[in-house]
């Protein structure tokens, strides 16, 4: 390991940062080192603190402790706009765009090409700017006149990457870019972060992707637990490396992994197909066992996940719980088979902030507390704060809204709300999404638990080394089909990946 | 939180000035008037809204439900039918409106403003093609069987009958909210309907039950209406909207977690009546007596707000 | 070396899948499927009702659309800026009455022996009050715009019968008889008036930056935040211009009258309606102007067609409610997803 030069004046010095959040140590003494006109990588797991980092720069949060300086001027109070003054944006994921808007307006809009300098908009200009910027920046024809709504999801980065652009960045934050491009338009983007560095502006730039870091990364910086636990030239720097900083030695500690049995089969699904998203899908999940599923978006996982709740109808296929075949019309339909979902999208579909953990923990299970038409309120009483107790949900009281409670112990209500109905079979879709360090243990430890005591569970997840750890059994899948499926113990991420990438498909031809 | 306690607060208040400023307001005669002519009507009309509010939604046909109930019930009495086939009839009038909005809603997943904006258009022009275009049909006074004074104005042990549908339904709808899973159910699809959804729950069947049950609501108040004026006057309805939807919010802010209540709009409702009986003891006219109703609403609206909105902002 | 780096900690989350054209096919289909209906329930008149295609009666319609398409332009605006969503997007309940009041304002201004410069001076400035009292509750007292402009409706709603104590306030002015007459001859004064505020408020809406931006903070709020656009002020603005096409509405609405008149609420929905109609005629199925200009003109050639062919004109609310209901069913389905 070498250390890169650090000779070059510095853009941005994140020093011994500290930050806090309700008791949980998100970053600690974390340390950054930026020099100017470089691409600085970012790299460490889910919940290192990297987003942490980034909000403290972008004057979201304020830290406790340390100090950003920019451009050797300590910055004592950080708001957006004092970030924005300093010339720091950001391309966040989440795409602030609105759907209604061509291309053209979403670039301009704040900043409009104007007539005679009048307030009338010119049109005709904006358009031709627009087209001009996306083709010499991007080399793609993305129709000027197109709305966004329409656009996919890597077309819409690239207006929104255009539009940071077009504000004259002197440090431009790249928060997981390329997560929705497809090779090509990552192509063009490294090359259009190439130009920009010969411009002398500075990039921080964060991905998962350690290729991605390789290729055109000056200097990388890891992070694990909230600090910052070396800085590194990428191209020197053998990626293995780099994953033994990421992942510290006690990872597999995380991971809880009693001695189970697997019962008889729980779930049993066979020649399931949903045309143009999967074919011929078959598997089996047994009691006490967990098994992974995984696979690059458009692989199907998904789709078969959301088939399996009755969210998205198949065309042909058998799903059968404990023998008896569900319909896979509906949620409710698979709720009332014994299926339960923890989905991704947490606030959206998993729990409902406004409403108390005593509600959304029976919501799934009022029958069970039926007393005719009416709630038995002392038996859901004592219900919940079981199930309080029992996962160790932190909150203030069983009658507290869930939006006052950490993302963590808000899955896990959305965990109580399915231990409450008794279900068999658990499909986890992104379970540890938005979960602090510690919660995910905690998360872990009640899967665990959960299959210990006989339930079936089905994990889908993009993080191979969650999978592994946490697995009795881990299925791929590339473009609709099952392409791999096999014990996780005898399996690792490279071999996972290959088969998800399509590689391993020419090893079983 | 105070707020929690500023819809109480006016209603005492107002009560309380009312009862000094003028001689008349404290009189059982006066506040047995705010009760049965004013507060009724409104209040079961409100209580179906309420329902609808906390499932999300919102039911801007109720004046189409009153007066399809009100023109199916008279036409039916003046046609000589017997009462409690007219009395269904009524019934089943309105809940034809709200099987219209379920079917709406539910079915074909039209936002319930919408929907229900469609079918308040759609009522009016049936009760115009029904009625020659709105003459109202009167029952003489010699033709009516006596059962019809005694809903209009009748008492069960000093108690008007008019107050025993409004406790009876009132009782009902509470449990329906406040105890039963239904209820439940409504809440959890007023809250965020994709937690419903992906919880399990038949959200499009408990969506239809709410607009059948306001739309029954609507029904039973349209043939207290009819029985009150012996008359059917088409498009009469349409009164209650506003008035009703304000109610509901104005409840809203009687519960600790600011959702709709039943106990919440029969106070607000309260309140309006109170407000408008008061001013007009005291001189002020019809006119001016709207203006302040106006503003009472208002301001127990920023009162709720403005802590509602601090708490939100010290949350995030 | 970069080559042989293969460890991947994750799976990439998403790969670029473009988007199929069917979508935008459909909604083109129904932007020109109701293009179609407006043609042919012309075409339909124009071939059954003997004098519909008369210059004189197309004018009339437009004369005769021009108090509620005025209202509903002013809706219009406040739907842009606080988006789709009815209930918790932008709403202005209190327009029809606010039209009422400013209608009463005018008259008894006139009868008053006030000129039309004060008269018409007083009213405007009722208008703009009724907008921002409307504008502070929504933006800075956080109230719902359902419910502030429900409960300035009813404030208004009390003002106009304190002021005309429920009466037709009679009025008359240099300016009324301009307005109700004809020029040149055979035009309608009224329908130049609705023409003109159409253009004005499009050319604001669709032509320059501000009207973008009101756009962007009604269909992104969050968006509109990021591009550094003052949200709060764009909103305001919107209930002010509602409030100020109220004041002209009543100015429109005594001027066909002759005076102020009761009632005034009765067009709140009406004004709903057309403006929510509107929204098929512009591509992007949001509320535009000259959308809201055709819808008002459409449901004005309904009523006027009815008339012609004898059919009762209690038809139309019913014909309306279907339209809203086949409108909304449509656009639902196709409306873009939020990027």
């Amino acid at each position: 390991m070498t250390r890169p030069d650090q000779a070059s004046p510095l853009a941005l010095e994140m020093r011994d940062l500290v930050k806090d959040f309700a008791g949980v140590r998100a970053l600690d003494h974390a340390n950054l080192r930026v020099g100017r006109g470089t691409v600085h990588g970012l790299i460490g797991q889910n919940g290192a603190g990297k987003s942490t980092l980034i909000k403290l720069l972008a004057g979201i949060h304020a830290p406790d402790a340390g100090t950003i300086a920019v451009e050797g001027a300590v910055q004592s109070r950080l708001t957006p706009h004092r970030a924005e003054e300093l010339g720091i944006h950001f391309i966040h994921q989440d795409r602030l765009l609105v759907p209604t808007f061509t291309v053209a307006e979403s670039l301009f809009l704040g900043a409009e090409p104007r007539r005679f300098g009048l307030p009338w908009l010119n049109g005709g200009a904006m358009r031709r700017r627009a087209a001009t910027i996306l083709r010499e920046t991007f080399g793609v024809d993305l129709p000027a006149g197109a709305l966004v709504g329409e656009l996919s999801a890597a077309q819409q980065q690239l207006v929104q990457i255009s539009r940071a652009l077009l504000n004259r960045p002197t440090i431009l934050v790249f928060d997981e870019p390329t997560a929705a491009l497809v090779r090509r338009e990552v192509d063009s983007l490294f090359g259009v972060i190439g130009r920009l560095r010969a411009q002398g502006i500075t990039i921080v730039y964060i991905s998962h992707y350690l290729h991605e870091i390789g290729e055109i990364c000056d200097a990388v910086t890891v992070m694990r637990n909230g600090a910052d636990v070396g800085t590194v030239h990428p191209r020197t720097t053998p990626a293995a490396d780099l994953v033994s900083m990421m992942v510290a030695r006690d990872i597999h500690d995380m991971f809880p992994r009693r001695h189970r049995t697997a019962g008889p089969p729980v779930l049993s699904v066979t020649g399931l197909r949903a045309a143009g998203a999967f074919e011929n899908v078959s598997l089996t999940v047994r009691r006490g066992e967990i098994v992974g599923m995984t696979g690059l978006v458009g692989s199907g996982a998904k789709d078969v996940l959301r088939c399996l709740f009755g969210l998205q109808r198949p065309d042909a296929g058998r799903i059968e719980i404990e023998g008896a075949r569900i319909g896979g019309r509906s949620p409710s339909a698979a709720v009332a088979g014994g299926l339960a979902l923890v989905p991704e999208d947490r606030r959206g579909h998993g729990v409902a902030l406004s409403l108390s953990v005593r509600e959304n923990t029976t919501i799934a299970s009022l029958d069970r507390f039926a007393r005719g038409p009416l709630i038995d309120r002392a038996a859901e009483r004592s219900e919940v704060d079981r199930l309080i107790r029992d996962l160790a949900i932190k909150t203030p009281g069983r009658e507290a809204a869930v939006r006052n409670l950490s993302g963590g112990n808000q899955q896990k209500v959305v965990l109580a709300k399915w231990l409450s109905r008794q279900s068999n079979l658990y499909l986890l879709d992104e379970p540890t999404v938005g979960v602090d360090v510690g919660a995910k243990v905690e998360i872990y430890r009640l899967i665990d638990e959960l299959a210990g005591k006989g339930a079936g569970i089905l994990v889908l997840s993009a993080d191979l080394l969650e999978l592994l750890g946490l697995c009795d059994r881990i299925l791929v899948m590339y473009r609709g089909r099952i392409v791999h499926d096999g014990p996780a113990a005898a399996t690792d991420s490279d071999t996972l990946l290959m088969h998800a990438t399509g590689a391993g498909a020419v090893v079983h031809a | 939180m105070s707020s929690r306690y500023a819809l109480v607060a006016a209603l005492v208040a107002v009560f309380a000035f009312f009862s000094v400023a003028t001689t008349t307001f404290l009189t059982p005669g006066n506040l047995e008037s705010i009760l049965v002519n004013n507060f009724a009507l409104l209040a079961i009309v409100s209580l179906g809204m309420t329902l609808a509010i906390a499932a999300g939604g919102i039911d801007l046909s109720v004046g189409t439900a009153i007066d399809i109930a009100s023109l199916i019930f008279v036409s039916a009495v003046a046609a000589h039918v017997a009462m409690p086939l007219a009395v269904l009839g009524g019934l089943a009038g309105g809940l034809l409106v709200g099987a219209f909005n379920a079917g709406l809603i539910a079915g074909l997943r039209i936002t319930p403003f919408l929907a229900t904006l469609g079918t308040l258009f759609i009522g009016q022009s049936v009760q115009q093609l029904s009625t020659s275009g709105g003459q109202p049909i009167y029952l003489i006074t010699g033709h009516v069987p006596p059962v019809f004074a005694f809903i209009g104005h009748g008492t069960v042990l000093g108690i008007p009958f008019a107050m025993i549908v409004v406790g009876g339904c009132a009782a009902i709808f509470a449990t329906i909210l406040g105890r039963s899973l239904f209820g439940r159910r409504v809440e959890a699809l007023g809250a965020q309907p994709g937690v419903a959804w992906y919880s399990g729950l038949r959200v499009s069947r408990d969506t239809a039950w709410v607009y059948l049950l306001g739309s029954l609501v609507c029904a039973i108040a349209g043939i207290l209406l009819s029985c009150t004026v012996r008359a059917y006057v088409p498009l009469s309805g349409n009164a209650y909207l506003l008035n009703a939807i304000g109610a509901t919010f104005l409840g809203t802010t009687f519960s600790r977690v600011g959702r709709p209540n039943v106990a919440g709009t029969l106070l607000g409702v309260l309140l309006l009546n109170i407000v408008a009986n008061g001013l007009l003891l005291i001189g002020w006219n019809f006119y001016w007596q709207q203006v302040g109703s106006g503003v009472l609403i208002f301001l127990v609206l920023v009162v709720s707000f403005g802590g509602g909105r601090a708490r939100s902002t010290r949350a995030a | 070396m970069p080559d042989t780096v293969q460890s991947h900690i994750a799976l990439p989350v998403d790969v670029a899948v473009p988007r199929s054209r069917a979508a935008d096919t459909a909604r083109t289909l129904v932007r020109a499927g109701s293009l179609l209906a407006f043609v042919a329930v012309f075409a339909a008149f124009a071939a059954a009702a003997p004098g519909f295609l008369s210059a004189g009666n197309l004018a009339n319609v437009v004369g005769q659309s021009a108090v509620i398409g005025v209202l509903a332009l002013g809706m219009t605006l406040v739907v842009v800026a606080g988006g789709n969503d009815v209930v918790r997007g932008g709403i202005d309940l209190s327009v029809a009455n606010n039209l009422g009041l400013c209608a009463a304002v005018y008259a008894t201004g006139l009868g008053a022996g006030w000129g039309d410069g004060a008269a018409l001076a007083a009213t405007a400035l009722a208008g703009l009050l009724v907008g921002a009292v409307n504008a502070v509750s929504v933006v800075w007292l956080g109230i719902l715009p359902l419910l502030a402009t429900l409960a300035a409706m009813n404030v208004c709603a009390g003002l106009e019968l304190v002021l005309t104590h429920n009466t037709v306030v009679a009025a008359s002015s240099p300016l009324l008889d301009v307005l109700s007459g004809e020029y040149p001859a055979g035009v309608p004064v009224l329908g130049e008036v609705l023409l003109g505020v159409a253009a004005l408020l499009a050319v604001v809406l669709h032509l320059t930056p501000a009207g973008l931006r009101l756009y962007a903070v009604g269909g992104h709020r969050e968006a509109a935040r990021a591009a550094g656009l003052p949200v709060a002020s764009y909103v305001a603005a919107s209930y002010l211009g509602s409030g100020l096409c109220a004041a002209v509405a009543s100015v429109l609405s005594v001027a066909l009258l002759s005076g102020s008149t009761t009632g005034s609420g009765d067009m709140l929905l009406a004004a709903v309606v057309t403006a929510l109609l509107g929204v098929v005629f512009s591509r992007r199925l949001v509320a535009t102007i000259p959308g809201t200009l055709l819808s008002a003109l459409f449901i004005g050639i309904l009523i006027n067609g009815f008339q012609l062919l004898n059919i009762s004109s209690y038809w139309v609310n019913g014909v309306q409610g279907v339209l809203i209901l086949l409108v909304v069913a449509a656009t639902s389905m196709l409306r873009p997803n939020a990027g």
